[in-house]
């Protein structure tokens, strides 16, 4: 497991572990970061990154990232 | 035969194309944005199809969950107003998030139809899907749409009717055995009494532990401990907490659903939008790209004109506006008419002088205003200002604002009242109230016409003065951000920033053109109530007076040497602080009367006379008030050469010069300045602070950030005037000690350490 923002561009990963608070945890389901779902780092600036979920592209930024596990 | 009105409610996820389908099934008017969160406000319109049905537009959300302010003016809108149908429209080409929603929405116990939009794109791609699978899978009629051709919505709307009339919607999916056991329970012991269709919501959420519910259906401690064991049992056999358990199985029945229902042919290929992304949030090239998408805008909407050799088409109109329509017909023109018409001239003053230069003044600056806020609906449109939030936020994130608080701030730059309220998009309520209190620091496109009037008048036209005015409102906000963050009541981190972002799309020109002209409208409209309203005072205020015990106009009154006697000279130059032989008639007029004393204030920053003091308060009416009131006062300083003065305010410009070198003891340019830096950062306008109590919702939150705003606004220009004055000459010992103290001051702030809050407030 490593967190997001170690993850490689372009490369599908699939989604151990959301941390954080409970509601930052509910907001990033919500959004469909779960545990089980397919996700790709599409772009990164700076450790913010842009990842692709559900089909959908979601920006969300490095403290966010990092409590994504793949 | 059905008396009552129906009501329907129309939810979706954020850029689903909800609020175009909202215009298009009303024909209401209203803005479509592309930052989630543009239509927080509760909106409603009637059918087309059936004028009788009403449409409440609810805030794009992701979930039902009680986290956001979106979700919960939502959620609370369906169970507590229990609409007649719920009109879910569904972003085809994104339908796994999208479903997310629709599953939650199925089990509120309100009938459900679908409106699947953008078909026709996914059709484009090659991709198919099982729509008659779809609809019996979930439970509910599907219509295809295309919110943006406006194909099927008639067909969506007149299925959402009949299914208000007589539809149920049975929500089709189920959880694992676990919870499904410990939802059974839940029902049985706390939600049995209450209506069958909405129990299995109500179980849901109690099996989340949603605090919002709980409270609501006033349960006892008894039976929260009994419902308690039943989510821990099935928590310890799933191994997860209820509410990720609940979000990860809607995902997988979704998941699962699916696989025979969506036919994709393109396998993981980059989209156009993707690859457009690519380059635009490129690590090295987003920021040039960004600042020369911006210096497009501006060059545009304010840059050098295009008779000038420029690109503005905006400076453009607005000269023309000026000179022509305000300064021309409507000022001299109406002048012109009237006294033909041997009207009084006291009424010629009021009309051509107070209300025409007055209202002509904000006009002139509409065309620019028009221009900018169409620039901002495009990149809003086209998908690009969510990027800018993205691309802005590690920058904001060093002074303790989050990227999301850069929109509001270009959005002030053209007015701070739409400015304020883009503010709403900023989920944490710490960094929504920073950046309510500082977005009005950007110079507003009537604050325009101050800079304008000091660059013009003073400092013989340089555009320095414009450029540092951005420069200083730009600072202000990064100096207050890091200020006010290291108070306790910002103290902790900008929230985490998430934000979908949208695929990139050709801008769709309704859209765009409605957001441009409500826009505008407002300013509009804002020059025809409020200015002429206080046009008239002002002229009024400044025309008459109390001349040696008798009131009147005070023009007439001076014309009177038995009224104005030589002692009677001698007692007003005393009081106004100059020679007897610059004593005005003005100086005995009711604004000057009643703006001296008050001069007092700024008498520290180099501007304490009664003329710039009485526009800077006004100017909290309107910043455009500013340059009117110079405007009135000044010209009526001149009584032989009424005709030259509107040619193109260049007389209006040697007599402010004149006045700031005179009471500032010749540091006019300074004086100026500082009279500026004060105006622009001071409290914005009345509009724009209304616009920040709606947002604070607070009045004690309103206060602090309107004090804030004064209060930095009085010592940025006390450091200014008195420490300019070392450079200048003539320093005043006392005040440039007091400027280096509240300057340390300011210094120690910034560079203090930094305290994490404990506690992470969300809202």
């Amino acid at each position: 497991m490593m967190p997001l923002i170690l993850a490689e561009t372009g490369e599908e990963n699939i989604i151990r572990r959301v941390g954080g608070s409970p509601e930052m945890k509910k907001h990033l389901e919500d959004l469909g970061f779960v545990a089980g779902g397919d996700v790709t780092v599409m772009n990164a600036i700076g450790g913010n990154l842009i990842v692709k979920i559900k089909g959908t592209r979601v920006a969300i930024s490095r403290e966010m990232a990092a409590k994504i596990m793949v | 035969m059905e008396n009552k009105k129906l009501r329907i409610a129309l939810a979706g996820n954020p850029n689903s194309g909800k609020t175009t389908l909202f215009n298009k099934l009303t024909g209401s008017n209203q803005f479509v944005g592309n930052w989630p969160g543009v239509t927080v406000e509760k909106k409603e319109g009637r059918l087309i199809v059936d004028k009788e049905v009403i449409l409440t537009d609810l805030p794009g959300i992701y979930s039902l969950s009680p986290y956001t302010l979106e979700e919960v003016v939502a959620r609370n809108y369906l169970i507590e107003e229990k609409p007649d149908a719920i009109l879910n429209i569904v972003d085809a080409t994104n339908l796994e998030r999208n479903l997310y929603l629709t599953t939650q929405l199925t089990e509120l116990g309100i009938p459900v139809v679908i409106a699947l939009n953008m078909m026709d794109l996914v059709k484009k791609s090659g991709d198919s899907i099982h729509v008659k699978e779809l609809s019996r899978q979930l439970g509910c009629r599907i219509v295809e749409i295309s919110a943006l051709k406006g194909d099927g919505v008639k067909e969506a709307a007149t299925a959402a009717i009949e299914a208000a009339k007589n539809g149920k919607t049975i929500p089709q999916h189920s959880f694992s055995g676990p919870v499904e056991h410990a939802l059974a329970h839940i029902e049985e012991v706390t939600v049995h009494n209450l209506p069958e269709e909405r129990q299995r919501w109500y179980a849901i959420k109690l099996f989340e532990r949603d605090e919002k519910v709980l409270e609501g259906l006033q349960i006892t401690d008894e039976v929260k401990a009994h419902i308690e064991n039943d989510i821990a049992a099935a928590e310890k056999e799933l191994d997860d907490d209820a509410e990720s358990i609940i979000t990860n199985e809607r995902y997988i029945y979704i998941g699962q659903m699916l696989k025979g229902i969506y036919k994709k042919k393109g396998t993981g290929q980059l989209t156009v939008s993707d690859k457009i992304d690519k380059i635009v949030t490129n690590r090295i090239l987003a920021l040039p790209i960004f600042v020369v998408v911006m210096f497009l805008v501006y060059a545009l909407s304010m840059g050098t004109s295009i008779a000038d050799g420029g690109v503005s088409i905006g400076t453009f109109l607005t000269d023309w506006t000026n000179d022509v329509l305000g300064g021309a017909w409507l000022t001299d023109g109406s002048r012109a008419i009237l006294e033909g018409w041997g009207v009084a001239p006291w009424l010629v003053g009021l009309i051509s002088d107070g209300i025409f230069a007055g209202v002509g003044a904000v006009l002139g600056f509409v065309p620019q205003m028009l221009v900018l806020f169409l620039m901002l609906c495009l990149l809003e449109d086209c998908g690009y200002m969510a990027r800018i939030a993205f691309i802005m936020d590690r920058i904001f994130r060093r002074f303790g604002l989050s990227g999301k608080s850069f929109i509001p701030m270009l959005v002030a730059t053209g007015c701070g009242i739409p400015g304020v309220m883009a503010s709403r998009t900023i989920e944490n309520e710490r960094d929504r109230r920073m950046t309510v209190t500082t977005t009005t620091f950007m110079p507003c496109g009537a604050k325009m016409p101050i800079i304008g009037l000091i660059a013009g008048a003073l400092f013989g036209g340089s555009t320095w003065v414009a450029t540092s005015a951005y420069f200083i409102g730009v600072a202000a906000i990064v100096i207050s951000g890091i200020m006010l963050k290291k108070t306790k009541m910002f103290a902790g981190d900008p929230a985490p920033f998430v934000m979908e972002l949208p695929a990139y799309h050709l801008p769709a020109w309704g859209n765009v053109l409605r957001g441009t002209w409500e826009r505008g409208w407002s300013f509009i409209k804002r020059a025809g109530t409020v200015i002429v309203i206080s046009s008239i005072i002002i002229w009024f205020l400044t025309s008459f007076g109390t001349v040696n015990g008798r009131f009147g106009m005070v023009d007439d009154l001076y014309e009177d040497e038995e009224v104005v006697t030589d002692e009677y000279i001698a007692v007003v130059a005393d009081r106004m602080g100059v020679p007897e032989d610059e004593v005005e008639p003005m100086d005995d007029s009711i604004l000057a009367r009643v703006a001296q004393p008050v001069s007092i204030v700024f008498k520290p920053l180099g501007f304490g006379d009664w003329k710039p003091t009485a526009a800077t308060v006004t100017g909290l009416v309107a910043k455009e008030e500013v340059v009117a009131n110079f405007g009135i006062m000044y010209a009526y300083d001149d009584q032989d050469g009424e005709e030259e003065l509107e040619e193109n305010g260049d007389q209006i410009w040697d007599r402010v010069s004149e006045d700031f070198d005179s009471f500032s003891g010749g540091h006019g340019k300074l004086a100026a300045y500082a009279f500026m830096i004060f105006n622009l950062l001071c409290a914005p306008c009345f509009a724009a602070m209304g616009a920040i109590k709606r947002e604070m919702n607070s009045g004690k939150w309103t206060m602090f950030a309107i004090g804030y705003q004064c209060c930095f606004a009085w010592v940025i220009a006390f450091i200014v005037w008195q420490v300019g004055r070392l450079f200048a000459g003539g320093v005043n010992v006392i005040g440039l000690l007091l400027a280096l103290v509240l300057l340390a001051l300011i210094v120690w702030q910034l560079l203090k350490p930094y305290k994490e809050a404990q506690k992470l407030s969300v809202h």
